[in-house]
């Protein structure tokens, strides 16, 4: 099945979000719709799946205008989307879900899941999807769920299947299964659409690119002779730098000793097991290691937030091993955490009241029991415009900004004041390329100015742009240390670490 | 002062404007917390205005009290000349009333079960001496029992609620001095003043636990005094069967009142608030009123027991001669309650 | 230069204000208008159903108005029924905004109020100008140390405030039943549960006496509107404040910023039970006089209303206060004047919370007011 979507214009009220773009998707192929967060990917899509009207343009499939007025014509011509937040019950099983809201009945109107389950099976069999229709949501792992919604709209006799930034909640690993699945689906005849901001993915997979640009498409490139430097000067408007500048490292001394830390979960099972590290002023060190071999806990330990069963953490010469997390908060210890929205900011509070999260009792912003909040305003205000951070006011809501936007905001806060040292974990998660470029060049420059430098990712890229030396974490120990001031070290050399293979 | 006038010369002719059909005397009544229609109490006091309705042309109303913080709200509601008199249904009220009386001497007041002392000039007082009733009900269940044991509970410890506990076990007792029985009431001591209260007038729950006690204490008659709690003591007697367990009703005729379990009803110490309510209307529409005291006995039948109904023929022939006996022995003073 | 200069003003654009919100205006003011609208309509429908006449609904309907703000005792009765519906709304209100849902101010009221009783005639020889606001402080003093029992459960041993709150309800009750019947609480002469009544010297005064003897409003009022301008500062401007919020709307970045999420507990309990104490202070100082079992009238239940009504904040619950306390002052001239019973009044009042509950149907009844959203909002 082709689809064409003919200078499609769509406006909220006086902000156009897709202006006059026209793009095209034929069966056995997949489109890669490049774009920064906020370009217009997802109203776009929005109006291929029926969700939105368009304002001007048409929607064209096999050579015939269609007109969608709800999410249900889309899907009874042929369009289904996959969403990036998953839209399953967790306590249904795979088959309750795939069959949710077109549930095949048998005789006296009762509910037939064996017919569902067998249908499940088939399609599961038929592109590798390898999914047990009788499991509960609740149990699968991420990589797994998403293969249900895929199902989902395959058992919807989808020809064209649009995945919204489909690898923001995968693995590596489940990256590159997931990939095996485009492809036996493309093989398979079916149109695909795939939106991600990601360079290396969208060369990996895609047949074609279009690259949108707010709202317009700026450019059409061949994934085969594109490069991702030239993708990313066509997606942001201007040349990015991926190459960060780690020219003139001076370790300093060490300000950061962590000596045989051992952390516990909740469950009391082993999160960081006897784990000793430096990290000096003037270095970036990197934490390597597949999600949840205990990287987290140590960020958390260091920063006061898990307790540490055994070992010392020094920081300046001091224990502060018990110390509370507003001590080291108060001896310079900067924290930019992992889950931005959870734990770093509060998206019900306004900007400038996040800008002061962890520092509105400072004498700076406090008199007596009393905020002074015209003196967090103003400084609010200076920290926002000199860190980048694109906001109406520093009255708006920060869960109203956008991903790349509240990282800066947390960046802003926790990097403005004089800091020492600078733990930063998964810095870029999720981040358009210009928002990556803007973080990593402001933990560059707290290196620059003798700060020590903690840097937890699970971006390989991300670990070996950044660091000066890098250890490898598995199973809560670390196993395997690199110095990459000595020599770089090969990014196959790191994965086999991950993996628990000794190097 | 003045401005107050001027607004109720404001507000006369909207309440003109809102008021029902008028009538030359208007009757009003604010209830306790038991509500209108609790079977007992407010209900029976209330019946005695819709009797003055149908007999002597009044027109009634009334105000339910939802909390003791209502209470001289709800007063206060009906001053301004709307009411030609009040009446307060209930000890609780007493504190309320007294101080509304006072606020305005030129409103007539009646309140049910609280006596003044001294007497409020416009304040009506009206009493019931329910001991004397309670008295033949507890004569009449030691008569009755198959345990040799009987069982009282209380809503709060006020004397218009203790009163029956006292006729009731008085009455028991007197029945085993003339025939050497050892019947024994549980939940009340008159000497000590002790005994079982819920401590509320509404919960049917309690009305319920506390039979249920009593009944697991070998208790097969019970008289709750707690208005509407008694009911709940009812269901559970419907439940178990009356050969298991009877309840006395107190206030109206519960056999009337609650024909549903109208059969688990051995009788009802019965006050007619009805009666006295109905009096205290005639006597203020013919210009009679005046503050003091009416009390409702066993002579005037201010207070009684109801009918057996259903179990007239369970209680033998002598129980009730007995019965006629001691109420002539009350009537004429030759039978002291509680010996004095 | 240039460059400090355009972040200047990059700055100076920051620190202005947005015009305030259209959506926010129509869910503060024209939801709970139409809200309410929709409430009263099908109480009508509700009467009718029940054999109402219309004559009828439209007297109780105007009386409803008359007999809460319909006079100077009007304003009066509502303004008394509102006191202790916002002390205690207020207190409900700043434990949400900490994120604890506390279900406990009936009983903290109990406790608070025969605290000022109790205090009250225990003290009677001291003047009113002592006696009376010492006899507040009692009540609000025991009211946040009745909730704080909870708060600290639940800071020391993780057990959830619902819970914890629902049962010290329950031993409230039995506790005051217990009290009430001491020699030393006890009125003499009395059997009955009913405490000592309070000298002159412990009321607060009611204000409009000179005007009528009947007029109950009471100083009370003052109270009331300090606790609002309090609450409001202590949420608003206070770094205590800040922390209960931050703590209630994200406990873990509360966490991550290094505030002490128990101690914020303990503390923001308190606070609300002291507010709740201070309401049951002024029933039985500004209404009764008394104590007796069933004072606190479900009020601290109500109060959970109120303050989910006035959206968690101050100035709101003041509002849905007022409007709880017009109801009931109206709902009573309902009766008399119409004859419609009070239960009719508990129904408009859970129908205005289900309506605002759910302002997506009220903008659906009423098309008019709100301005026309396009389908979807952009992101």
């Amino acid at each position: 099945m082709d689809v064409e979507l003919k200078a499609i214009t769509k406006r909220f009220g006086a902000v156009v979000a897709n202006k006059d773009v026209t793009l095209q998707v034929r069966a056995g192929e997949v489109l890669g719709l490049l774009g920064e967060n906020g370009a217009g990917k997802s109203t776009l899509m929005n109006v291929l799946c029926g969700l939105y009207r368009p304002d001007e343009g048409q929607i064209v499939i096999n050579g015939t205008p269609v007109q969608f007025t709800n999410p249900g014509d889309a899907i009874a011509a042929g369009i289904g989307m996959v969403h990036q937040h998953f839209m399953l019950v967790p306590v249904f099983t795979v088959a309750e879900n795939v069959v949710l809201g077109v549930e095949p009945v048998g005789r006296l109107n009762h509910l037939d899941l064996k017919t569902a389950s067998a249908k499940v099976r088939e399609i599961s069999a038929r592109y590798g999807l390898t999914v047990d229709p009788d499991a509960l949501i609740e149990t699968l792992p991420v990589g797994v769920q998403q293969r249900v919604e895929i199902i989902k709209v395959l058992f919807r006799s989808a020809d064209v299947l649009i995945l919204d930034e489909p690898t923001a909640v995968l693995t590596p690993q489940e990256v590159e299964d997931f990939f095996g699945i485009v492809r036996s689906l493309r093989d398979a005849g079916k149109a695909i659409i795939f939106i991600t901001h990601k360079l290396n993915e969208i060369l990996e997979i895609a047949d074609r690119i279009s690259v949108l640009r707010a709202g317009r498409i700026v450019g059409e490139s061949d994934p085969a002779t594109a490069t991702k430097a030239d993708l990313a000067e066509v997606m942001v408007g201007r040349p990015v730098h991926f190459e960060v500048d780690r020219s003139g490292a001076a370790p300093g001394d060490a300000m950061l000793v962590i000596k045989d830390l051992t952390v516990l979960r909740d469950d009391n099972t082993i999160a960081v097991d006897n784990v000793s590290l430096t990290v000096r002023g003037g270095e970036v060190l990197g934490i390597a290691g597949v999600q949840g071999n205990g990287q987290s806990a140590l960020i958390q330990a260091i920063t006061g937030l898990m307790p540490a069963a055994r070992g010392t953490i020094r920081f300046l010469g001091q224990d502060i091993t018990h110390a509370s997390v507003r001590a080291r908060h108060k001896l310079g210890l900067a924290h930019i955490p992992e889950d931005r929205q959870r734990m770093g900011l509060i998206p019900d509070f306004t900007v400038a009241e996040n800008m002061v999260l962890d520092s509105y009792y400072d004498p700076r912003y406090a008199r007596g029991p009393q905020v002074q909040w015209d003196a967090v305003n103003q400084w609010a205000a200076t920290a926002a415009a000199a860190f980048d951070v694109r906001t109406t006011s520093v009255f708006a809501k920060a869960g109203h900004l956008s991903g790349g936007n509240q990282q800066k905001l947390i960046v802003a806060r926790e990097l403005s004041r004089d800091t020492k040292a600078v733990i930063a974990a998964q810095p870029t998660r999720g981040l358009d390329v210009g928002s990556i470029e803007y973080i990593h060049s402001r933990l560059m420059a707290a290196r620059a100015e003798g700060d020590a430098v903690l840097i937890m990712s699970s971006e390989l890229d991300e670990i070996l742009a950044l660091s000066d030396r890098i250890v490898v974490m598995f199973k809560g120990r670390i196993v395997a240390e690199f110095d990459a001031n000595v020599e770089k070290p090969e990014k196959s050399q790191i994965g086999l670490a991950m993996a628990g293979v000794a190097a | 002062m003045q401005f107050h006038r001027t607004f109720r010369r404001l507000s006369l002719p909207l309440a003109l404007f809102l008021a029902a059909p008028a009538s030359a005397f208007t009757a009003c009544q604010i209830t306790d917390t038991g509500g209108i229609d609790d079977n007992s109490f407010n209900q029976t006091a209330w019946r005695g205005v819709l009797d003055a309705e149908d007999q002597l042309g009044v027109s009634g109303r009334y105000l339910e009290s939802e909390a003791e913080t209502d209470y001289e709200a709800n007063i206060n509601s009906l001053l301004g000349g709307a009411c030609d008199i009040i009446f307060t249904i209930g000890f609780l009220l007493g504190d309320a009333t007294q101080s509304a009386a006072e606020a305005n001497p030129d409103q007539m007041f009646s309140i049910v079960d609280f006596a003044y002392d001294p007497p409020l000039p416009n304040v009506l007082g009206q009493v019931y001496a329910t001991d004397q009733a309670a008295f033949l009900a507890g004569y009449l269940a030691a008569g009755m029992t198959q345990t040799g044991i009987l069982g009282t509970f209380g809503g709060i410890n006020i004397p218009p609620v203790t009163v029956f506990m006292d006729g009731f076990v008085y009455g028991a007792e007197y029945y085993n001095d003339r025939h050497g029985t050892d019947v024994t009431v549980l939940g009340w001591s008159p000497e000590t003043r002790e005994g079982l209260f819920t401590n509320n007038f509404e919960s049917l729950d309690d009305g319920r636990a506390f039979a249920q006690n009593l009944y697991d204490e070998g208790a097969d008659i019970v008289l709750p005094v707690a208005g509407p709690v008694g009911l709940g003591s009812a269901a559970l007697a419907n439940e178990l069967g009356v050969d298991e367990l009877m309840i006395i009703g107190v206030d109206a005729d519960l056999y009337e009142t609650d024909p549903e379990r109208g059969h688990v009803y051995l009788t009802s110490v019965v006050k007619r608030m009805d009666a006295t309510v109905y009096q205290v209307i005639e006597r203020a529409m013919a210009g009679d009123f005046s503050g003091g005291v009416i009390t409702g006995t066993l002579e005037n039948g201010g207070v009684d027991i109801a009918p057996l109904h259903d179990f007239e023929a369970a209680v033998p022939a002598e129980l009730m001669a007995e019965l006629d006996e001691i109420r002539a022995g009350i009537t004429d003073g030759s039978i002291m309650i509680g010996g004095q | 230069m240039s460059v400090n200069e355009s972040l200047d003003a990059a700055r100076d654009k920051l620190l202005q204000r947005a015009a305030p919100d259209r959506t926010e205006f129509e869910d503060l003011v024209i939801v709970p208008l139409f809200a309410f609208a929709v409430a009263l309509i099908l109480g009508a429908v509700t009467m009718l159903a029940t054999g109402v006449d219309l004559a009828t609904i439209g007297r109780s309907y105007v009386a409803l108005l008359v007999g809460s703000v319909g006079s100077v005792n009007a304003l009066s009765e509502t303004l008394v029924a509102a006191i202790p519906l916002v002390l205690a709304g207020l207190g409900l209100a700043l434990g949400f905004r900490a994120g604890l849902f506390n279900i406990g101010a009936e009983g903290q009221i109990l406790m608070g109020g025969l605290a000022a009783v109790i205090f009250g005639f225990t003290f009677s020889a001291l003047p009113f100008v002592i006696l009376m606001p010492l006899s507040l402080l009692a009540g609000a003093l025991t009211g946040a140390f009745y909730a704080g029992i909870a708060g600290w459960l639940r800071a020391a041993t993780g057990a959830h405030e619902v819970i914890s709150t629902i049962m010290l309800n329950l031993i409230s009750y039995r506790l005051l039943d217990y009290m009430l019947s001491l020699p030393w609480v006890q009125r003499e002469g009395r059997a009955d549960p009913v405490s000592r009544s309070v000298p002159d010297a412990a009321e607060l005064p009611r204000l409009l006496e000179w005007l009528d003897p009947n007029l109950r409003l009471h100083a009370g009022v003052f109270v009331m509107l300090l606790a609002v301008a309090f609450v409001y500062w202590l949420l608003f401007r206070t770094k205590l404040g800040f922390e209960f919020r931050a703590s209630g709307a994200s406990p873990d970045a509360a966490r991550y910023a290094g505030m002490h999420a128990s101690l914020i507990i303990v503390i923001a309990m308190a606070t609300a039970g002291a507010l709740a104490g201070l309401a049951g202070a002024n029933q039985v100082l500004g209404v009764l006089g008394r104590a007796t079992p069933g004072f606190s009238a479900g009020i601290g239940f109500d109060a959970i209303a109120v303050a989910l009504l006035g959206r968690s904040h101050p100035i709101g619950v003041l509002f849905a206060g007022l409007l709880f306390g017009a109801l009931q002052a109206g709902g009573r001239q309902m009766q008399v004047d119409a004859g419609v019973g009070i239960d009719l009044i508990g129904i408009i009042q859970a129908l205005v919370i289900v309506f605002i509950a759910a302002p997506l149907l009220v903008r659906a009844i009423f098309p008019w007011g709100f301005r026309n959203r396009q389908k979807g909002t952009h992101q």
